[in-house]
């Protein structure tokens, strides 16, 4: 069987997670992988494929070796959140970026959503297997939801004050309503979920329905109308809109580019990078950066956190177990790209199984201001490397090869990444 | 869809108590109102979400305006102030997305006043026009 992995553009985590499918695919000798990455794509010409397995997020100039790759593969796989409804980098169709979620160009397209992608599912897949169905997060969650209207609603929380109730119910915005349970179970490691793998159509539109309806005793503005004598809803901004300040990276997280919304018309800032971050708050920067930094998402991670901690100083403390834990985590990043660049699958695992146990999952949940969110292990030290809740402070910060100015609201209004 | 040049839809959800018993009023009173305005009743405006509301964006209406009942006085529970929130965020995501805010809005109509909902009608076609002229409508 001749199976081809094509990784378009973004973060190539995906891709890399697709080195494991010799560990999955039962007698993989028989199988010949192709392996093309970025700019090699163009100029692949092998003609024909039991499958075509997309990863990356695809704009205009992908479209058309898309549409080649349906007509010379009997089967086309969309693999990742990137790939199947835009992902995180589809937050930049808010400016004016044209992502394109895979089955708009090639409607019978097989897909497989997550951020990352489950590389059991991929496996199945390629084995000619249907994917078994994956239940609604909130049945395997542990936490329960008692789906009581807010009086307020929560930026930061201490995940560990209590494990039993759910995210919502503090006011702490979980997108766990519309999505399938996964792998990488951010829930577990102190983060609501992100809404990676949604398990209903119109995601984002539905979890705004959901959490608007949860913020039933949030005041609401409202105004006569002048006409006939009856109340409206107001214009001005209202604890509604202060408490949610990024509405589009709350709710389309994953899913803005296969929303129904037409693109933005928002001027672009200059690169992707900068238009997915601009218009964030802080408490969400590591989290976006966990999930599209690809060979260096610890280090980029890593760089985001530090250089508002720098900021802060005494106001946002580092333990010196949580830079011991942070170095760690530097050391195999280092680790797992010698692993990728001589194609060691062995290691990729172990490294990659590693990386988890300190990060909770490769999307890096467990990474947060001042430290991590839950325990890494059983050791009972937690409160030397626990995240602090921390203040919102308007100002400029750096860190390496990172840059970025929050307003007072908390929300980012420069990014900068050198290259 | 295609449409008559210059010629506007807008949508009006209208609970079926006091939304729709407005409109129903406003008839017997013989007001008159916009031929652009299209009522669909719905049980509560509190049904009316973000999947509703966007449906009817997306296959041809200009605005949408959901009509309930007034404050305190929902038949139900609190419908009306339900549907409030969830249009005062997508507000904010229409006008994050760099379009107008002013395509879509919530209102409240008495049953015994058919002035509420004619009100509300024209407060809507207003809102779009304002919408046009700001180049921040869908179309």
């Amino acid at each position: 069987m001749k199976i081809g992995i094509f990784q378009l553009n973004g973060c190539d985590k995906c891709f890399n997670e697709t080195y494991l499918l010799d560990k999955h695919i039962n007698d993989n000798s028989k199988n010949e992988i192709f392996r093309v990455k970025n700019s090699e794509v163009e100029k692949w010409s092998e003609k024909d494929l039991d499958y075509a397995v997309v990863t990356g997020y695809i704009t205009l100039e992908n479209h058309e070796f898309v549409q080649k790759l349906s007509k010379i593969a009997k089967k086309v796989v969309g693999y990742g959140s990137c790939t199947t409804t835009g992902g995180i980098f589809g937050l930049a169709y808010q400016k004016g970026y044209d992502i394109t979620p895979i089955a708009k160009i090639i409607p019978d397209t097989t897909l497989i959503s997550g951020c990352l992608g489950e590389i059991e599912e991929l496996s199945e897949i390629l084995q000619g297997h249907p994917i078994k169905k994956s239940e609604i997060l909130c049945t395997s969650c542990a936490r329960k939801s008692t789906c009581e209207y807010l009086d307020e609603v929560t930026r930061q929380i201490d995940p560990q004050e209590d494990v039993e109730s759910c995210f919502n119910d503090f006011g702490h915005l979980c997108s766990g309503y519309i999505a399938n349970s996964c792998k990488e179970m951010c829930v577990d490691y102190g983060t609501a979920c992100r809404g990676c793998k949604s398990s209903v159509d119109r995601a984002g539109f539905r979890m705004l329905g959901m959490f608007g309806t949860l913020m039933g005793n949030v005041e609401v503005a409202t105004e006569a109308t002048g006409k006939g004598g009856t109340d409206k809803l107001a214009d001005v901004d209202d604890d509604v809109t202060e408490s949610i300040p990024d509405v589009t990276g709350s709710f389309f997280r994953f899913n803005l580019a296969n929303s129904v919304l037409p693109i933005g018309r928002n001027q672009s800032n200059g690169s992707i990078m900068s238009d997915i971050f601009i218009g964030r708050p802080i408490e969400e920067l590591p989290l976006i950066s966990g999930c599209i930094g690809g060979d260096h998402s610890i280090s980029f991670t890593l760089d985001i956190i530090q250089a508002y901690e720098k900021g802060l100083i005494e106001d946002l403390p580092v333990s010196e177990k949580t830079v011991e834990l942070r170095n760690n985590l530097l050391s195999l990043e280092k680790e797992l790209n010698s692993a990728l660049k001589a194609s060691n699958v062995e290691s990729y695992e172990k490294i990659t199984n590693q990386i988890r146990k300190i990060a909770g999952n490769m999307n890096l949940s467990n990474l947060f201001f001042g430290g991590f969110k839950v325990p890494i292990d059983d050791s009972g030290d937690f409160e030397g490397y626990k995240k602090s809740i921390f203040e919102i402070r308007e100002g400029d910060y750096q860190n390496g090869n990172i840059k970025y100015s929050l307003n007072s609201k908390g929300i980012v209004t420069k990014f900068e990444m050198e290259a | 869809m295609s449409k008559e040049k210059g010629k506007r839809d807008v949508l009006a959800f209208m609970c079926a108590e006091c939304g729709q018993g407005a409109a129903v009023t406003a008839g017997v009173a013989r007001l008159g109102y916009s031929t652009s305005i299209k009522i669909i009743r719905v049980k509560c405006s509190g049904l009316v979400g973000p999947i509703q509301i966007m449906d009817a964006l997306k296959n041809g209406a200009d605005s949408v305006a959901v009509i309930g009942c007034c404050f305190q006085a929902c038949h139900f529970f609190n419908g009306n102030f339900l549907s409030m929130h969830r249009i005062k965020l997508m507000k904010k995501l229409f006008k994050e997305m760099g379009y107008s805010d002013q395509m879509i809005n919530h209102y409240t109509a008495r049953a015994a006043e058919g002035e509420t909902a004619v009100g509300d009608f024209e407060d809507a076609i207003e809102r779009l026009l304002v919408a046009e002229k700001e180049g921040g409508t869908f179309a």
